[in-house]
């Protein structure tokens, strides 16, 4: 969950906090006082710092070809807005937000220029959903070999989602941040992702029993 | 065959695993070396100039002379009696002011 990423600070421990107690390195705050003063190579720090935090941000987000290139993106615009970067947050929250809204770009980009693969689902997704839906229990872990049949699943229901409700999905269902965290990382008011992740959730919530009723309907078609 | 039952715990349970397996993939090290390269083609920031900053660091430089002149106004008034040349003021707006008393006064 985001815990990890340190979004919260007085509930959760960030990352830079053990950085700034230890007394030998310098905080990030410090670090973007000399960046911004001139010292462009002390950004590097900084860098080497989040960087794990930005990549879990955007490896969760992005297809894993896009991850590489948007990471940079995150650290780039980062950079530029060093500026703005008044102290009065974590610098690791702060960093966070870029990241989710870097991720949000990339959607909408690629959902104005379709550039979204609607890939179909062949058969081997089918048996997977069976084998799921036919689970005993509601704790179930993904069936043996079928790890990455999910992972298809997935990536072909959120990308039935436009480019915002596919963001609260994730921020809201999957990361497990309250409305008011979703919306400051998206630096969205506090009713609209609210509405969002309602609609947004009726609407995944369709797409996935429509895929279970298109198996239904093709194995009443088989036996008849 | 028995009909699929939509169960979203199962379903969600199942998609949530493999939204957090995501960030368990190798990434390559390298890309954060192409963040510095940009970085350094960039060069130093360019700090634009706060306004509401430099606007406050001017007006609180001002404030020693500005109190002086406020002391030294409020000493002219004390020993000047401050008394309005009214007559002047009316003359201003009115050319001919018994005229105007006198309609006043009449009812025409």
């Amino acid at each position: 969950m985001y815990h990890q990423f340190c979004i919260d600070v007085p509930k959760r421990v960030a990352y830079s906090v053990y950085m700034q107690n230890d007394t030998h390195k310098p905080g990030d705050a410090d670090i973007v006082r000399q960046v911004v003063g001139g010292d462009v190579n002390a950004f590097e720090l900084l860098v080497k710092r989040h960087q794990a935090l930005v990549m879990r941000i955007v490896q969760k987000h992005l297809p894993y070809s896009e991850v590489e290139e948007t990471a940079q993106d995150v650290f780039i615009r980062a950079y530029r807005s060093l500026p703005a970067f008044r102290g009065s947050s974590d610098f690791s929250h702060w960093l966070s937000a870029i990241a989710v809204r870097t991720c949000y770009d990339y959607w909408r980009k690629a959902y104005r220029t379709r550039e979204i693969p609607l890939s179909t689902l062949t058969d081997r997704h089918q048996q997977w959903l069976e084998k799921v839906m036919s689970a005993q229990s509601e704790a179930v872990t993904a069936p043996e070999g079928y790890r990455s049949e999910a992972g298809e699943v997935l990536d072909w229901a959120l990308a039935r989602l436009s480019a915002e409700d596919r963001m609260v999905i994730e921020l809201f269902y999957f990361e497990g941040l309250s409305v008011k965290e979703a919306a400051k990382l998206l630096g969205w008011s506090v009713a609209n992702v609210k509405v969002r992740s309602f609609r947004a959730r009726k609407k995944l919530e369709k797409t996935l029993k429509s895929l279970i009723s298109k198996k239904d309907r093709s194995s009443a078609h088989e036996i008849s | 065959m028995k009909s699929l039952e939509y169960r979203p715990g199962v379903l969600k349970n199942i998609l949530l695993q493999a939204y957090h397996e995501k960030e368990k993939l190798q990434v390559g090290d390298q890309w954060h070396l192409n963040v510095m390269g940009t970085v350094r083609r960039l060069g130093p920031l360019q700090v634009k100039p706060d306004l509401l900053m430099q606007f406050g660091q001017f007006v609180w430089r001002l404030t020693p002379a500005t109190c002086l002149l406020i002391i030294m106004s409020a000493a002219v008034l004390l020993k000047f009696d401050f008394t309005p040349d009214y007559n002047v003021l009316l003359s201003l707006f009115i050319a001919d002011a018994e005229e105007i008393s006198l309609v006043q006064l009449l009812p025409l």
